[in-house]
């Protein structure tokens, strides 16, 4: 091999790496990238049995129920519909009825949705910013109605 | 006055540390690649070393200086690019007088756009030992004072209804709590505690509450204000038939003429009438009326004289934040929101005083509609 | 008047920084020595200033002086002392200032240690600091001012966030912070060398010691950041491929990356124009990080308060750094020489290929990070990208990487030897092949690609044992002789081994608590037993008690094996008083390597409580490779090699006498 060549094998190694690298990225995308959704477009759109998704809203008052062993069940609403949730675990410390969450999970069949993950994230506003977002630009969600005493300060810090 | 002269002296060290290497003769330049070189003469050496414990072969080590030494001569030969170290020191006349004139000037400039300039510093503990007759020190005092002795039910005894009064139903709740556990129940530490969770629930008598309330009762029959909560909490609860038969029984017991007689029927009326009669906000207010309408207005006039007053004169924070405070506990919301946007435009936000309403506003809840 | 003489000196920082931004580039144009002078003294009072206004921020926390705003919304008066002061930086404004305390402190370290460089050289890289130094004090006091003041001041402190009470916190901000800022002097070095438009194999020494310290303090403080989610959040995971995690890990590949090819530069002059483009991007993505972190465009726990002119200003601060700087690569890298060439069978074509599989990896997490910001501000659709994700793609491209990791060491520069470095491995990776399989049979189950992995582990571990051992000649030689070559060797050469271990045993950890991890989720009364790991618990009740400003309910359990009670653990749940804010804290045992680890969940209305236990095999190891990774970086960095350059400096006796003694 000339030295011409062996350089044109090195670059091509090169390639085919990065090559192989963004093949692997474009396939995990379509493996395991979650769509967020609040139950208001469920009704709209249909998502198929099997598929992940990201399931955000408040959890409706007065709908946690806790079943056998560590299984709870709850609703997540946006004010204007609302899908039952069942989950097996520990529920994430700020997990309250009336306040923000978002879980990760599958349906199984058209109606129950089964949750593997529960994040109630430790943000200022006690509420998930992807639900936080939506909610007030549905105007469901308040700034009063997060935490009274740091709920403002994002807005009041200059 | 300390304080500038520190200040002074700070801006004057810092400049005159600043102008010493301009003052100083310097040595004239090291050729500029010389450093580059030592480097190269280090890498020499190494190759020796390594050549020594056998770690390269005598050919590898050949190549090697080979390269370093191509790299060596490149650096001690190489036309200086140009540089020629100066001749004689330059005078920095001009750049010194920038380098002492920039510290105070942008210092100052800036320090007294964005800072508070004199304001002492307010240590806690400093404060604490000498709280005056600051409410709010005063209640950290005692706060601090239950955190050490947590069994010190009078002192929570105390606190409870002041916590009711500013709005923090939380702590009211827990001191009402730890009042009754470590003194025992009283009909008033009941109520207290129910009237806290019917101020922190926006008017609903929960049944916890309900239950607190029939405790108070039934340690003190005559205890009207409790019967009144239980019959609320009835009528709230969708039980008509009990709910009249408690508005009755208190109508029965009540002297002619009480205060509370006209809420009362009310009630009555709407609980045996098919008029679903929401309990609003307006009747937990009347509600708190009941045990002494006279202390009521009289306060009523007393935040209307300090309205008058701050409308007089604006640029009175404490007076400010009592009328806020003193609206939302009278249960006058919009009053409240008023006040509280009359106040900032005195004190925006951006003051220190601006936001000492503005957290006023978030503890009692005004939060919403205020900030944006 | 603290206070106020803090907040002043923050300003008179700014001064100092404009001025030492300006007059060594001037100085260094014009060789002029006085102008040059400037910058190592300038950088030197410059943080002498920020340490004034940092420890007058402390002070006002430390003695809870509420009319500092600051102080007020981040402290309470009755915590512990401890996390009064690490509340300094738990919050946006002070972690800011710390953020500037540590830039000025690399600014102050090079004007010390820096006197090896040549003069031109080193006036223009304090001046790079000084630019990033006069970006981030405006920022700070135009933006995030960690000293406006109340009047009057409130009687009491709103708490700082309680997931941020904890010792782990006070120690991980400023670890990252000292790695990720420290990349700052790789960009200025690269900035100032575009700037003279000369670079060289000499360049790349000066480098290394700077990305080699960064580099080592990044690796702590991924690891004590991951050690801290992984016991406080009481999720019982260590790695969550959170926005935010990445944004520290993605320097830290990129600071590995430039750390190996300015190795290449330094030996063999090659690698030039890409290892000064790698020190522009490592110190991007440190950049990015902190404006994905400061902006509020993610939220996590480290989302402090956000403020949309923050993320702004950030943002400017970033495109005009990382704009600028790619802007004066583009000019300039035309015109520095290329280097020399290399076949691809030596060591540095180990290097270079080090290089591509850590650069596409960076690649890979930025997408995973940033595709779903990217969505949501083209079509607005919110998606999410998780921990799948990065497994696949990270997990698979890193396999290749970890595979050559023994064998470029074992490589000769210019033309190596691949059949003898493969020949010196077989015993190794044989061995390996056994003791993963016997780790497999002792773990029994788990997925089969778990032994293979624990092999690689095992591989990478004796692999970087062998490199040592044939530079010492062990086994031709007598032992006595090998082992006084082995201490001839240069400290590097024992640096590079104990990181290449390092990683190893994090990858052995890694691969065990994935594979072997066992998780039970039960509802637990008292009295009631269960068993993990082979060891019973025993839960012994609840019991209520106080902490200086929380309550807690904790749970009591007894761990025994075998019928004998070996430790017990308390497991409880807090609500911190002044937030009303719950947090869990779990209840963590050890075992050797391996630990046991507790978690409540909530009170089942029968009086039992749902308790969740993991046992996790072998999990420290993946801290206790980060710690011999960091070793490794601290012995590498005390090799007389990386302070070369001051003995031949005769012509400058003053000099030498300030040169740390060896």
């Amino acid at each position: 091999m000339t030295r011409k060549q062996k350089r044109m094998a090195v670059i091509a190694g090169g390639m085919s790496f990065i090559l192989i690298a963004v093949l692997l990225v474009m396939f995990a995308f379509s493996q395991s990238v979650a769509y967020f959704f609040m139950p208001s477009d469920l009704a709209k759109n249909e998502v198929s049995p099997g598929t992940r998704i990201r399931l955000g809203g408040l959890v409706e008052a007065g709908s946690v129920v806790r079943g056998a062993g560590s299984t709870v069940s709850f609703k997540v609403t946006d004010g204007s519909a609302s899908v039952p949730v069942s989950y097996t675990g520990i529920l994430p410390d700020l997990f309250r009825e009336g306040q923000g969450v978002v879980t990760e999970g599958v349906f199984t069949t058209s109606q129950a949705f089964v949750a593997d993950s529960v994040l109630a994230k430790h943000d200022e506003n006690y509420m998930p910013k992807e639900v936080a977002d939506r909610l007030k630009a549905d105007g469901v969600w308040k700034e009063s109605e997060g935490s009274p005493t740091t709920g403002a300060k994002g807005s009041v810090t200059r | 006055m300390i304080f500038w002269i520190l200040i002074a002296v700070l801006t004057a060290g810092v400049a005159g540390l600043l102008i010493a290497p301009l003052m100083k003769p310097r040595p004239q330049l090291t050729t500029a690649r010389e450093d580059e070189a030592a480097v190269y003469r280090d890498q020499m050496k190494e190759i020796d070393r390594d050549l020594a414990l056998g770690l390269l072969g005598e050919k590898e080590a050949d190549y090697a200086r080979a390269e370093i030494g191509r790299r060596l001569l490149a650096a001690t030969d190489a036309p200086q690019r140009g540089l020629t170290p100066a001749a004689l020191p330059r005078p920095h006349r001009i750049t010194t007088l920038l380098v002492i004139l920039c510290p105070p000037a942008i210092g100052l400039a800036g320090y007294l756009m964005l800072g508070s300039p004199g304001m002492p510093d307010q240590p806690l503990a400093a404060r604490l030992a000498n709280p005056g007759n600051n409410i709010e020190l005063l209640l950290a005092k005692a706060e601090r004072h239950l955190a050490q002795n947590p069994n010190d039910g009078a002192g929570w005894d105390l606190l409870a209804p002041i916590y009711m009064r500013s709005g923090r139903y939380a702590d009211a709740d827990q001191a009402f709590r730890n009042s009754i556990r470590i003194l025992g129940a009283t009909p008033q530490r009941l109520a207290g505690l129910g009237e806290t969770m019917v101020a922190a629930n926006q008017g609903i008598v929960t049944d916890e509450a309900r239950g607190f309330f029939e405790k108070a009762v039934a340690l003190e029959p005559g205890n009207i204000r409790s019967r009144f909560y239980v019959a609320l909490g009835l009528e709230q609860a969708g039980r008509k038939p009990e709910a009249l038969a408690a508005f009755k029984a208190i109508k029965r017991d009540s002297p002619p003429g009480a205060a509370w007689e006209q809420l009362i029927d009310q009630h009555i009326a709407a609980v045996s009438g098919n008029a679903p009669g929401n309990p609003s906000a307006a009747d937990v207010a009347a509600a708190q009326n009941l045990s002494g309408q006279e202390r009521q207005a009289m306060i009523a006039g007393m935040v209307e004289s300090l309205a008058e007053r701050l409308k007089a004169d604006p640029k009175n924070i404490e007076g400010w934040l009592r009328l806020v405070r003193s609206y939302k506990v009278l249960g006058r919301e919009q009053d409240a929101r008023d006040a509280l946007q009359t106040g900032l435009k005195t004190f925006p936000a951006e003051t220190g005083e601006g936001q000492r309403l503005l957290a006023l506003a978030r503890e009692i809840g005004l939060g919403e509609g205020i900030v944006q | 008047m603290i206070v106020e003489i803090g907040h002043y000196a923050l300003v008179l920082a700014l001064a100092i920084a404009l001025i030492v931004s300006i007059a060594p580039v001037v100085g260094a144009r014009r060789n002029d020595a006085a102008l040059m002078a400037l910058a190592p003294s300038g950088s030197i009072i410059l943080f002498g200033m920020v340490t004034l206004s940092f420890l007058a921020l402390t002070w006002a926390y430390a003695v809870s002086d509420f009319s500092v705003r600051n102080v007020w919304e981040n402290s309470h008066s009755l915590m512990p002392m401890i996390y009064k002061l690490s509340g300094v930086w738990g919050n946006h404004e002070g972690s800011m200032l710390l953020w500037l305390l540590i830039l000025t402190l690399f600014s102050a370290l090079v004007a010390l240690f820096g006197r090896n460089l040549p003069d031109t050289l080193r006036a223009n890289v304090l001046a790079v600091q000084a630019w990033v130094t006069v970006a981030f004090t405006l920022f700070i006091l135009l933006t995030s001012n960690p000293f406006i003041r109340l009047n009057p001041a409130p009687a009491e402190g709103q708490d700082l966030n309680p997931v941020l009470q904890d010792p782990g916190l006070a120690v991980h901000p400023p670890l990252l912070y000292l790695g990720y800022v420290g990349f700052s002097v790789c960009f200025s070095f690269a900035v100032a060398a575009l700037i003279e438009g000369r670079i060289d194999a000499a360049w790349a020494r000066w480098v290394r010691p700077w990305t080699l310290a960064a580099w080592t303090f990044l690796t702590a403080g991924i690891a004590m950041g991951s050690y801290w989610a992984y016991y406080e959040l009481g999720w019982g995971g260590w790695w969550f491929w959170d926005p935010v995690e990445n944004a520290s890990f993605m320097p830290w590949l990129a600071g590995t990356a430039l750390l190996h090819s300015a190795l290449v530069m330094e030996k063999r002059e090659a690698l030039k124009i890409w290892t000064v483009l790698l020190a522009i991007i490592t110190f991007s993505l440190s950049l990015l990080g902190t404006f994905l972190v400061r902006s509020g465009v993610l939220t996590s726990v480290h989302a402090f308060a956000t403020d949309p002119t923050r993320g702004t200003f950030i943002l400017a601060i970033l495109s005009i750094f990382v704009g600028g700087a790619f802007a004066l690569f583009a000019w300039r890298a035309p015109q520095l020489k290329s280097g020399g060439i290399f076949a691809p069978i030596s060591r540095e074509g180990a290097l270079v290929l080090n290089n591509l599989i850590l650069t596409v990896s960076t690649a890979t997490v930025l997408t995973g990070t940033l595709y779903p910001l990217v969505l949501e501000t083209l079509t607005g659709e919110k998606i999410s990208v998780g921990a799948p994700f990065f497994n696949l793609t990270f997990g698979l491209l890193m396999i290749p990487l970890l595979l050559i990791v023994p064998m470029g060491p074992l490589l000769a520069w210019k033309r190596g030897d691949l059949l003898g470095a493969m020949q010196r491995l077989y015993l190794v990776a044989g061995l390996a092949l056994v003791v993963g399989l016997g780790l497999y049979y002792v773990e029994n189950g788990g997925p089969v690609l778990a032994f293979l992995g624990l092999a690689l582990g095992i591989y990478l571990i004796l692999g970087s044992l062998v490199d040592l051992w044939y530079r010492a000649n062990f086994g031709k030689l007598a032992f006595s002789i090998a082992f006084a070559r082995l201490k001839g060797l240069p400290r590097s050469a024992f640096g590079t081994a104990l990181a290449h271990m390092g990683l190893g045993v994090t990858v052995l950890g890694i691969v065990a608590v994935t594979a072997f991890e066992t998780e039970h989720v039960l509802e637990m009364k008292q009295g009631m037993t269960a068993d993990a790991g082979g060891y019973t618990l025993v839960f012994d009740g609840m019991k209520e008690a106080v902490g200086p400003n929380f309550t807690e309910e904790r749970a009591h359990f007894t761990i025994s094996k075998a019928g004998v009670a070996v430790a017990d653990v308390w497991s409880s749940k807090r609500i911190y008083t002044a937030r009303r804010m719950p947090t869990t804290e779990a209840g963590i045992v050890s075992f050797g390597l391996s630990q046991l680890y507790v978690s409540l969940g909530d009170p089942m209305a029968d009086g039992g409580i749902v308790v969740r236990i993991w046992w996790k095999p072998f999990i420290l190891c993946i801290w206790l490779g980060s710690v011999i990774m960091m070793i490794g970086g601290f012995v590498s960095l005390s090799d007389r090699r990386l302070r070369v350059g001051a003995p031949s400096r005769r012509t400058k006796p003053a000099k030498i006498a300030l040169e740390p003694a060896e």
